[in-house]
Formats: structure tokens, sequence, C-alpha cells
């Protein structure tokens, strides 16, 4: 893309383009969807948190592992496009506006999952009035802000760049910013689960260069199914080389990811202490179907990534979705994992409230998954999801993210 | 510096959870609300042996907040709804000012100690019970054991203790050598829950 840039050649507003009908039919049924979701949300906050399957004892569930997704998966738009500016290297083709789109969308996915898994959602206020500094959430909640508004800045420089109204060196810095921001955004999102000493499974100092490969993968999955579809869709054009080269990229972020998962799982499982139980509940246990899934996935994708004769298109819009998967897998694993091997293990009076099936006795329920979300919780993400996809369709339609020499 | 614990004595404890309805009357606790439970160390169920009979054999544990010096809740609050009260060291837990993000939930290393009201907080009867200062519940907010603040800020000690038949649980002052619980720790052998999680609580379990 920054090839395609330069800051003589001014270049007049380039004229909007309407999608096709296409476009058009998928706003609308994004925003019913997301509609509905609203509409779900009012219902679980009106009758109670007890729709969902969160109780005490797994009192995080599909929000909070949706949240973690998408904060990942809005890594790779922006690192995608910032990189080659801050380094000053060859870029994408021309893919980074779309690229930083698909962050915009993801990061407010992130944010809506956030506040319908809050309670008091109507309470927010105090966030910004009571700040306690301390807390890795606090953090998390200010890095996340900035993050979506410099997004969002970034998108405007880019545009404003290519008519020539924004310099070299200041996209430059933007970039740098941008991309340290992305850094920080996944770290600190590692944070609210790695800095916890109660749950074996996220208290290690791997977890935040952990959290950084994994949204590199399933954001670079994103931007190379993102590209390939509107490419098919004759929204932009875009030369094979660069989905190579994003291809091949992958392929490392993969191998990085899957070498860090070996680590983990090596330091639980050596001492045979009580970590042990976390690796057999991945491998064997309750979890191990978004295990394998996971690894096979990854493994998978990789190999399309590497292997020159395997990169058709088709094939690596299936590399790029098995990431995605794959990652969304490590989610689930990470937060139900977390809440599956009890500190205490022991046996108190049957609680509705104390945990999921707890119905049948307090060991049972952590027999299988202790947590499985309910009809509900699958709604009230499925409209935040879509309020991610509207965000999206909207900026495809109303901003001018085609290459600028595609205009 | 006043810094309030509890001792309980598990070679007395019978497991005759009364401590724990003594709790659930005095703070008027809503339906499916524990804030403190007798566990049974081995069981199935409360109240069984997991071992085989005739070797079974019945021990419990009676768990609410252990009141940490050094707690992983107030560190994680982003509003700070649970703090920890200079003048008394018990965490305690504002219901107006909670956001329902759970994260004092997850941070906490005893498992249950905390409870999310998941619904509108359902009474037993149509009056309240209890102490006629007992805390309010809120829908959508987490509450947890406050040591019987309302009591014990008027010199008075936690309902768990007061109708345990055992006498199994001591009360006081931690920094003060002469209170109930002092002495009652003193020359014993205890444990702490979970110690290894640097939480350093204040309820100790004598053994």
């Amino acid at each position: 893309m920054t090839e395609n840039v330069s800051a003589a050649k001014a270049v007049a507003a380039p004229p909007v383009k309407k999608g096709g009908a296409g476009l058009n039919i998928a706003i609308v049924v994004s925003a019913v969807v997301a509609i509905i979701g609203i509409v779900l949300w009012a219902m679980q906050l009106s009758g109670g948190m007890v729709q969902t399957a969160m109780r005490n004892l797994d009192s995080w569930g599909l929000y909070i592992t949706g949240f973690m997704f998408f904060v990942g998966l809005s890594a790779g738009g922006l690192i995608i496009s910032s990189v080659p500016k801050a380094f000053g290297i060859q870029g994408f083709g021309g893919i980074s506006k779309v690229a930083v789109m698909t962050s915009i969308a993801a990061t407010v996915a992130a944010i809506g999952l956030v506040v319908v898994d809050l309670g008091q959602p109507f309470r927010v206020w105090e966030l910004f009035v009571y700040s306690n500094l301390g807390s890795p959430l606090m953090w998390d909640i200010i890095v996340l802000g900035t993050y979506l508004i410099l997004s969002c800045v970034y998108l405007w420089a880019q545009v404003q760049a290519e008519k020539g109204k924004v310099s070299h060196v200041a996209l430059r810095v933007i970039s740098v910013v941008a991309l340290v921001c992305a850094v920080m955004v996944h770290s600190v999102t590692a944070w609210i689960f790695g800095l916890q000493q109660s749950h074996e499974m996220w208290y290690t100092a791997l977890l935040a260069p952990w959290f950084v490969s994994s949204a590199l993968v399933c954001g670079t999955g994103l931007v190379m199914a993102t590209v390939i579809a509107l490419r098919a869709a004759g929204y932009l054009k875009l030369d094979q080389a660069y989905l190579v080269k994003l291809a091949k990229l992958l392929a490392v972020f993969l191998l990085v990811d899957l070498y860090f998962f070996g680590c983990d799982l090596l330091t639980e499982a050596f001492p045979a202490g009580s970590d042990l139980a976390v690796v057999d509940m991945l491998v064997s246990g309750p979890l191990a179907p978004f295990f394998w899934v996971e690894v096979i996935g990854c493994i998978v994708a990789a190999v399309i990534c590497l292997v020159p004769g395997l990169r058709t298109n088709p094939l690596l819009v299936v590399a790029s979705l098995l990431a995605i998967a794959a990652i969304f897998c490590k989610r689930v694993q990470l937060l139900v994992g977390g809440f599956q091997v009890p500190n205490i293990d022991m046996a108190w009076v049957n609680n509705p409230m104390a945990i999921t099936g707890a119905e049948n006795g307090v060991l049972q329920a952590y027999q299988g998954m202790v947590y499985w979300p309910t009809p509900l919780e699958f709604g009230v993400t499925l409209g935040v999801v879509a309020l991610g996809f509207l965000v999206f369709f909207l900026g495809l339609k109303f901003l001018p993210l085609k290459p600028q020499d595609q205009e | 510096m006043t810094r309030y614990g509890m001792a309980i004595d598990l070679n007395r404890c019978i497991g005759c959870h009364t401590c724990s309805v003594a709790c659930k009357m005095a703070n008027n606790l809503p339906k499916n609300m524990w804030w403190n439970r007798v566990m049974t160390n081995d069981g199935y169920t409360i109240d069984s042996a997991r071992t085989a009979w005739p070797q079974g054999m019945l021990e419990f544990t009676p768990v609410a907040c252990q009141h940490c010096e050094n707690p992983a809740c107030v560190k994680v609050c982003p509003v700070g709804a649970t703090y920890k009260d200079p003048d008394t060291g018990i965490v305690r837990q504002d219901a107006d000012k909670c956001i329902g993000c759970r994260m004092c939930m997850s941070a906490c290393p005893y498992n249950g100690v905390r409870s999310f009201n998941w619904e509108e907080p359902a009474a037993y009867y149509d009056f309240a019970v209890g102490d006629s200062d007992a805390p309010e519940h809120q829908k959508h907010t987490v509450e947890k054991c406050t040591f019987c603040y309302q009591r014990t800020s008027q010199g008075e000690e936690p309902a768990c203790m007061h109708l345990c038949p055992e006498r199994a649980r001591y009360w006081g002052d931690l920094d003060d050598p002469e209170s109930a619980v002092s002495r009652a720790i003193e020359g014993r052998s205890y444990q702490l829950l979970l110690e290894e999680m640097g939480t350093k609580p204040s309820v100790y379990y004598l053994v």
C-alpha cells in the first residue's frame, strides 16, 4: 500500500462508491440480527443472568470467551497495515485500509461482549469516576478504548495521506503508536487472566506473549479470508503474490503459537504435580475436542500455507478459517479450563447458584465441561458479532477503503 | 491497628451447619445464597465419606470469606467496590458500587466464597429476617461474608460463632495478644486455607 502513496501526488477525493445489492442485504441482515441481540440482552437484564449458564464457580462464560477472541481478531488488521509503514518495508498491496476496518469492527464486537457480560451495565460510568488503576480490567478498558480511537484515527490518516493532506512522516508516527498499542492490548487482555494466582492454568508469564501470537494467527487469518472474499466479490483487485506473502506470515504465526502451546504443556506436565490435571483435562478430559481441533487445525493450516502447491485460493480460505477456528478453540480451553479445576475439592450443599449442574452433586458437575452456554447466551453473542459485521459492512459501503489506484 | 480474624477448631466442628444457617438468617440472605458453607472434606456430597465403609471418616471445613491481609479480590476490582476496611482489616463489598463484572469471583482462590445475585434476590418470607441493619442484597451484584459488619462494628461477635453448639469458633483482634482469637491460636498448630496462594488469610483452622 505504501508504494502506492505519494505525498506529492495529491489525488482528488475519490467518489464514494456504493457497494452492490449484496452489500445492502448484508447490512440489513446484520442490523436485524444485532437488534435481535439487543432485545435478548434486555431479556437477560430484566429476567436475570440466571438465564445464562454462568454460576458462582464458573463466573465467566461465552461472553468473555468471545471478548478474548475478538480482541485477538482485531490484531491482524492493525498489525498487518502498520508494520510495513512503521518499518518502511513493502506492504501487502493496498489492503491496508480494509485490514484496519476489520480491526475496528472486531474491537467494537470485543467491547460489546464485555458490556453484555456486566451485571450492572448502567454503572459503567463508575469505571471513569472510581477507577482503580491497579486492576488489570481497568488497564484493559483504558487500552482497548485507546486502541479503538487509534484505529479510527489511523484509518482517517491513511485516507488523508492518500489525498496528500497528511505527511508520510505523520502517518509513520501514527503507525508506530498503533503498533505499540496493538501489542499492549493483547498483553493487557492476557493479564486479566494471567495475573490471577487462583487459576493454575492462567497463572503463567507466557500468557501475554502467547496472546499476542494467538492474536496474530487469527487476525492474519481474518485479513486473508476477508481480502479473498472481497476480491471474489469484485470489491478490490489484489495480486496473488501478496496473498502468498500473507500465507507465509500466517504459517510463521501458527508455528510460533504451537511452539508456545508446547512449552506451556511441557512446563505443566513435566513436574507431574497438580498442574498435570490441566494437561489431562486438555488432552483427554472434557476439553479434548477443543484441544485437538486447535492443534490439528493449526498444523493443517500451516501445511497449506507452507507447501507452494497447496496455496490455491479455496485452500487458503480453508487455512485462514481453520486458523480462526483454532484460536476460538484456544479461547474456550482457556476460559472453561480455568474454572474446570477447583482449588477446593470438597463437597458442600447442592446449590443451583454455585455451579452449573450442581443439582446432580458438586463432583458430578465437574465430570463434563463445567460450563456450556445457554441459547440466550448464544443469541446475545450472535447479536454482538452481527454488530461487528454491521460496522464492517457500513465501512465498506461508505468509506473509501479500496486500494487507491483502484478507486 | 485492629485486624479482625477468626479461628475455627476443626477438631470441634461436627458439621451441623448451624453456622451456615445462623449466617443466612442474620444477614437476611436471599434464596440459594450461602456466605458460609460447611464443606465435607472427602465427600461425594455433604455429610458423606468417599472411603468405603467401615473406614469412612467424616471431617468438615467451614469456609467463608477469609478476609485476607493480601486480598486478590480487592486488587482486581476496577471500581473499588470491594475494599479492605482500614480500621478493622475486614474485606468489604459495596453493593451500590459493584458493576457486576465478576472479576473478584474469578480472582478469589477460595472457590464459591463470593456469590453473585444471578437473579432478583428472593426472600423466603414476606418480611425480612435477621438483624435490623442487615446488608441489602441487589440483583446482579457480588456479595459475600462481611464478618457480620453490622454486628462487629457495634462490638458484637459474628452470627456464625454465636450459635455454634461446639464453640468451635473464636473471634477477635489478631493484633491483640489478649483477644479470644489470639489466645485460641496460641500454642496450637493451625492451617491456613490455600496458604500457597499468598493471600494471608485472617481465618485460622486449628488442627
